[in-house]
């Protein structure tokens, strides 16, 4: 009786942990035409929230990490290269150039500063990515930009336990890609992170890693949470440099797909073929299944694959028919660029142009995020030229402290339709200490990229999912009177001033020569008067060295 | 006649540099403006404060409150009027001196009149006359009016303008024997930029001096006044931001920790720049001691029956060694040595002072210019020019006190350099 009760129990468990940890594995191909190929892989691993102590595919360093710290979401994005959203549309995920951290704590951290630090240290060791550097100095608390994707209470202040930090300097390497890979049920050995040779996809245009880890409700009522591991990699892929426009997946990866991973419980891949009426082309083997999505006014096809019947090695490709055709690209509805205004190393700003190509006027948070080394200065703020601007609706600023703070500016603006706004803000270049300059002072500083959060009217080149949505096929039909979205502009660059790097011992002895000059007369004019000496007759020269040798003898 | 027409040149000639297309590059010059005083950082905190940020959370503005008050009021209400105001401020302290000069030559004369018994008969020429003293305060005024570094520093509207015509105004209060009027603004001075808090020495002896009387009593009296105001500026500064004490961090804070190493004309800048980080406290202790307790002591007792050339030393003492130095400072203290025009003939490094002037006060912006437009020079080059700046003013200063312990030995011992009959020379012992 009493080994049937635990039979019975020990089945009841193990049906349990089966059924709270799921793991699918989903690709997205769009050609952005006419020049690049966007290839998303993500990876979602749900696992039911406890202290992952008994995680069965969710990846229980990273589970350690987040209920340690307890961290409510987090995103990490390691990105080479910059998304052109006029020219590419929008991204699933977008992500700014470098390293870019956030994350909301949970109402029980007191001290969401240092428990922010420790995890970005934590992090850091995680991923092998410099996030260590994360300090006051470079993280700033959004108001108005970024708002929680997951299932948080809402009662309380939320934007209070917000962190956000961005490192443009960080270089995306192997060594990102590696630890990353391992945090997956199937690491690379099977399923599409086979696919992931570093060697390839380090040769793309823009590659980004990310980490998402966010609280979703298991039931409408949220009774019940689930926490949301997804790890994504975004590639775009230049067809100049897969040497032409027809691609298979043994020329993006360099290899076939072995099939999917057995630990997944879906493994899909969709293939946007919405530009096969205008370049038009053949996939091979051809898809299981096409799908008409109809989205905010937009609509998309998509070709679907679904790798679990298959348990052959594949190679899924595209041949164009026509491959000299010139297609004059349309911008997405809402797009923008940043660069640094002046010349020299004294004086400058930085313009952050915003077009709104719709026909309504959309509202956007725009956040700029300077470091300490390059105070902006409110009072200089103009928008399109003018420092009153009826399209600001709200303005948030928090002024930067040297080596401790970064400046912080957030301003809801609303663009009006058809045209382009200018946000012009001035700066004045600091000179920092000799030992504050990184290695090849004379490279450049990067300045992060702004973000620009918008609530899109329309699904025109929108390829985010669904805030309820995880998978792929929640884009379907899923018409909604907003897209939110979170876009990041391209990063920028200047050069601060340099002191001479070899100088620190000649300065430090010329600067003190110079106070001792003013010491020494001050000291014998308070101390010593004045008298008459008298003075003998002029001597020769001869004599003089004679006397000098004189004195020694004595 | 004479003082109208100088005033209402040198009005115009500020007024008009406000206006001209170049005021921006005037106020924005490194030599002109620093963190601590330029007309952009005025703004920036104006303009903060306005919009209910704490201007002093961030790392923009290092004025005191109260200035931040006075420049909030009247920007919102007549803006238009700062050009105006900053020259009639400028010329307010031409005026200052000019009275401050005219009592001392009062004061001189007058003590020269009780020491003429114990002169040299042989120096007998050297006593001023009447005419030579009034020539004095002229020149002053002159000086003030027409140096370029104050018109340029005027014409940047600048805070140093301000500090200026407080500093002013206490000397002559001091000089007219008002002591809480010379409490009150050097008070003011010092809440403002901190080293004018040197000058309470002179001004008391100075008001001991005028007031006669028990000298102790002056003394303390005058400290007394001083503290009292100086606190309450500081506690008012702290009711204008709501009770709090941060912005002291912001304001003395910032003048002492020297944490911004923008460039001018003074020599922490690139010290600190280059400084070792473990060293970073010594120094900067170091060079504060030097600027604000080293000397006051001993100059005061080496000078204390001269208070107006002590004050004047250490202002000039003070705006060589102070943190964040400007042209303004400079062309204060310069604007105070036609008082001492009789000492001029025993100076020996007249010619050498002028020349390093007149040099460095052109390469200085040609080198930034190399340095920060064209990218052809480096830091090394105007550090070399602030140094050679310093040291000139470092030689005017120790001749200008060489030349009055030399007139002193003259006017006692005769103008002749003899022992006996055989040459001789002066030397310090």
């Amino acid at each position: 009786m009493r080994t049937v009760f635990v039979l019975c129990l020990s089945l009841l468990l193990k049906s349990h942990y089966v059924r709270a940890d799921d793991f699918k594995e989903e690709i997205f191909i769009k050609p952005l035409p006419p020049t690049h190929l966007y290839v998303y892989f993500q990876f979602i691993t749900t696992s039911e929230e406890s202290s992952f102590e008994h995680s069965h595919l969710a990846s229980r360093s990273l589970g350690e990490v987040i209920s340690r710290f307890q961290v409510d979401e987090l995103h990490l994005t390691l990105t080479e290269g910059q998304w052109k959203h006029s020219k590419w549309g929008y991204p699933i995920l977008d992500a700014a150039p470098g390293a870019e951290l956030y994350a909301w704590f949970s109402p029980s951290v007191e001290d969401v500063d240092t428990q922010w630090r420790k995890l970005s240290a934590t992090l850091s060791g995680l991923f092998c990515a410099s996030l260590n550097f994360i300090d006051s100095f470079n993280t700033v608390v959004p108001q108005m930009a970024i708002w929680p994707t997951g299932a948080i209470k809402t009662n309380q202040n939320i934007t209070s336990r917000l962190r956000y930090a961005t490192l443009p300097r960080e270089i995306v390497c192997t060594e990102n890609l590696t630890p990353w890979k391992k945090l997956l049920p199937c690491e690379s050995s099977h399923g599409f992170s086979s696919l992931l040779n570093s060697r390839m996809i380090h040769n793309t245009n823009y590659h980004s890693i990310g980490v998402h880890v966010r609280k979703m409700c298991k039931v409408d009522n949220c009774s019940d949470i689930n926490i949301e591991i997804k790890q994504t990699v975004a590639l775009v892929y230049d067809y100049k440099i897969i040497d032409s426009m027809d691609w298979s997946f043994r020329k993006l990866f360099g290899q076939g797909l072995p099939g999917a991973c057995p630990l997944s419980s879906s493994s899909k891949i969709y293939i946007d073929v919405s530009s096969n009426d205008t370049y038009s082309f053949k996939l091979s083997p051809s898809p299981n299944n096409v799908i008409l999505s109809q989205r905010g006014g937009s609509d998309t096809m998509l070709a679907v694959y679904d790798i679990k019947s298959y348990n052959h090695m594949m190679n899924i490709g595209v041949k164009y028919d026509t491959k000299d055709k010139l297609l004059v690209t349309i911008p997405p509805p809402l797009h923008f660029t940043r660069y640094v205004l002046g010349y020299g190393k004294e004086f400058g700003g930085i313009v952050t142009e915003i077009t709104n190509n719709y026909w309504a006027p959309i509202d956007v948070v725009l956040l700029e995020n300077a470091p300490w080394w390059l105070p902006i200065q409110l009072s200089s703020l103009r928008i399109n030229g003018k420092a009153e601007s009826k399209l600001v609706k709200s303005q948030y600023f928090s002024p930067g402290r040297s080596r401790q703070k970064p400046y912080h500016l957030e301003l809801l603006l609303q663009l009006p339709p058809k045209s382009t706004t200018t946000v012009t803000i001035d700066f004045e270049f600091v000179f920092l200490k000799w030992q504050e300059y990184p290695p090849d002072a004379n490279h450049g500083f990067y300045i992060g990229s702004a973000l620009i959060s918008a609530n899109l009217p329309t699904a025109r080149n929108y390829t985010s999912l669904p805030i309820t949505g995880s998978t792929i096929d929640s884009i379907i039909n899923a018409s909604k009177q907003w897209y939110p979205a979170v876009f990041r502009t391209n990063g920028a660059m200047v050069s601060l001033p340099t002191p001479d790097f070899s100088m620190p011992y000649n300065v430090i002895c010329l600067a003190c020569t110079v106070v001792a000059l003013a010491f020494g007369p001050l000291h014998n004019i308070c101390t010593k008067e004045l008298v008459l000496k008298p003075v003998g007759s002029a001597i020769s020269l001869r004599q003089k060295i004679m006397n000098l040798f004189k004195r020694k003898k004595d | 006649m004479s003082l109208v027409y100088k005033c209402v040149i040198a009005g115009l000639v500020r007024y008009w540099l406000i206006h001209i297309d170049y005021w921006q590059t005037i106020a924005n010059r490194v030599e002109i403006a620093t963190p601590l005083n330029s007309w952009k950082r005025l703004i920036e905190g104006v303009y903060l404060y306005d919009n209910n940020i704490n201007p002093y959370e961030g790392d923009s503005f290092h004025e005191s409150p109260l200035m931040l008050l006075f420049f909030h009021f009247v920007m919102k209400k007549t803006p238009y009027i700062l050009p105006l105001l900053f020259t009639i401020f400028d010329l307010t302290t031409g005026l200052l001196l000019y009275k401050t000069s005219k009592s001392f030559a009062q004061m001189f004369k007058e003590s020269q009149d009780k020491v003429k018994d114990d002169i040299n008969a042989d120096s007998k020429s050297m006593l001023l006359s009447n005419s030579k003293l009034n020539e004095a305060p002229e020149y002053v005024l002159s000086v003030y009016l027409f140096n370029p570094y104050s018109v340029l520093n005027c014409a940047g509207m600048t805070t140093t303008v301000i500090q200026n015509l407080l500093v002013a105004a206490s000397l002559w209060g001091a000089s007219s024997g008002y002591r809480i009027l010379a409490c009150a603004f050097i008070a003011l001075a010092t809440h403002q930029a901190l080293y004018p808090v040197l000058l309470i020495v002179p001004i008391a002896i100075l008001l001991a001096d005028i007031n006669k009387g028990c000298n102790k009593c002056s003394y303390i009296r005058t400290l007394l006044v001083f503290v009292l105001c100086w606190g309450f500026l500081i506690y008012f500064s702290a009711y204008i931001m709501d009770g709090s004490y941060k912005y002291v961090y912001n304001t003395y804070g910032f003048i002492l920790a020297v944490p911004d190493l923008k460039p001018n004309i003074g020599l922490f800048w690139y010290f600190f720049t280059e400084m070792f980080e473990h060293f970073r406290l010594l120094f900067v202790c170091a060079f504060q001691i030097n600027a604000l307790v080293l000397y006051i002591v001993p100059l005061t007792l080496r000078f204390k029956k001269e208070p107006v050339l002590l004050a004047t030393v250490l202002i000039a003492l003070s705006a060589i060694f102070r943190s964040y130095p400007c042209v303004g400072d400079v062309g204060f203290y310069l604007s105070l040595l036609p008082m001492w025009k009789h000492l001029f003939t025993f100076m020996q490094q007249k010619f050498i002072v002028g020349c390093a002037f007149i040099i460095t006060s052109a390469l200085g912006p040609t080198v930034w210019h190399l340095w920060i437009y064209s990218g052809s020079a480096n830091a090394n080059f105007f550090f070399g020019v602030t140094l050679s700046f310093a040291t000139a003013q470092i030689f005017l200063v120790t001749d200008l006190l060489f030349a009055y312990i030399k007139r002193e030995f003259t006017l006692k011992n005769g103008s002749s350099r003899q022992i006996d009959g055989k040459p001789a020379k002066l030397v310090l012992r």
